[in-house]
């Protein structure tokens, strides 16, 4: 009878693949190490990555991917120099699924790298695990000249959301490259402070489209009062992408005033707009309203007719 | 003018160089979700994957997930 489930092997004895004279039988002896998720195979991946084949180091990178802990890490980050570019970029990416803080201490050195690309990976493999001491290098590495680097250290700054770090984000916000002011706009959602508010104001204004976007998308979580004006400017937008998250913004922050604005754009031809407008006018409620909602309620896209129906039960009848 | 009645060509084609089916990986054949790939044993007591099933859906994971590289994915000129 052919057994159900495969019988785990002892971890000394799939390691022992390892020492195989062909890099295939090593590449299977890391698969199978990786495949027995036992946190005793973290040593001898860790030694499989230094490995003289650079497809068994590739494999050894992508496999440490299931395992976590400054071990894992301590790995990862020393493969981050190899001389092979596939085992760096496996290396940098399975830095990213690090979970656990304390992995944390093997990546801190790196973060004084002079290396691009090992500055890179380890500002985004610190990223989620939000260790406070990561935020000093972040800020320092701000000014990087790489914008790989300055994008990977506004989302370090941005994780921490850290009051501490509002001017160097506020600075950020106003980098020359747009990736970076954009990242900047979307890490400032976390502050409700006025120089937050102002300098999200101020992106919606911005060159870059995507730019304006992430302004529009992130006053939806921390603008105020006074966002309310900049973001209905924001709804004649010659990018209707911005326009939506004006809109859904607004929607956000209750700004009633802002209604009479919101209804004639239910006659644009974009139908996610038209369904965005409509779901907001519903929230917003106004009853004036009704005359911008009515000659939809038959629209051809389901979703906003579904959205207008809603929005005329919400206003209640004349 | 030769007749087309029979496949001359696969799309998913194996490199039995680099192929290290006989050290026990069955990668490719696992991840396949049309589970079009097989193992073959080929005459010098060697082994290697190959496509056994013409039913190919061109989503790669065998030849991404291939650790050494020794799977191609030809996707036909229409689909690019």
């Amino acid at each position: 009878m052919t057994a159900l489930f495969e019988e785990f092997s002892d971890i000394d004895e799939l390691a022992e693949g390892l020492e195989d004279d062909a890099p295939g039988g090593r590449i299977m002896a890391v698969i199978d190490l990786a495949d027995s998720a036992d946190p005793a195979a973290i040593p001898y991946l860790a030694k499989a990555i230094t490995d003289e084949d650079a497809g068994v180091r590739k494999q050894a990178a992508q496999a440490l991917t299931d395992f976590d802990g400054p071990a894992t890490a301590a790995a990862l980050v020393g493969a981050l120099g190899d001389g092979d570019a596939a085992v760096r970029e496996a290396a940098a990416i399975s830095l990213t699924e690090l979970k656990d803080p304390a992995a944390g201490d093997a990546i801190l050195p790196a973060l004084s790298s002079g290396d691009e690309f090992t500055l890179t990976s380890a500002l985004a493999g610190i990223k989620e695990l939000r260790r406070s001491e990561a935020m000093t290098p972040a800020s320092a590495a701000l000014t990087h000249m790489a914008s790989s680097v300055r994008i990977a250290a506004v989302g370090v700054i941005g994780w921490l959301q850290d009051e501490t770090a509002l001017d160097a984000l506020i600075q950020a916000a106003s980098d020359a490259e747009a990736q970076v002011r954009r990242a900047a706009l979307l890490a400032l959602g976390f502050s409700q402070s006025e120089a937050a508010n102002a300098a999200l104001s101020a992106g919606l204004g911005d060159s870059d489209w995507q730019v304006r976007e992430a302004a529009a998308e992130t006053l939806a979580k921390s603008g105020g009062p006074g966002s309310v004006a900049p973001l209905i400017t924001a709804l004649a937008d010659d990018y209707w992408q911005v326009r939506l998250k004006a809109v859904r913004s607004l929607g956000k922050l209750g700004a009633r005033e802002a209604a009479m604005q919101i209804g004639p754009m239910m006659e644009l031809p974009i139908p996610n707009l038209r369904k965005e407008c409509a779901a907001v006018l519903g929230e917003l409620a106004v009853p004036e309203t009704r005359q911008f909602l009515d000659p939809f309620s038959d629209d051809s896209d389901p979703d906003v007719r579904k959205n207008v129906r809603w929005a005329l039960d919400r206003i209640g009848a004349d | 003018m030769p007749l087309a009645h029979t496949a001359t060509s696969v799309p998913v084609t194996i490199d039995d160089e680099k192929c290290i089916a006989d050290k026990g990986c069955t990668v490719c054949v696992d991840v396949c979700p049309l589970d079009v790939l097989r193992i073959a044993d080929l005459a010098d007591g060697s082994k290697t994957a190959y496509m056994k099933y013409d039913e190919c859906w061109y989503c790669q994971p065998c030849e991404a997930d291939c650790p050494t590289g020794a799977v191609t994915v030809t996707i036909p000129y229409l689909l690019k």
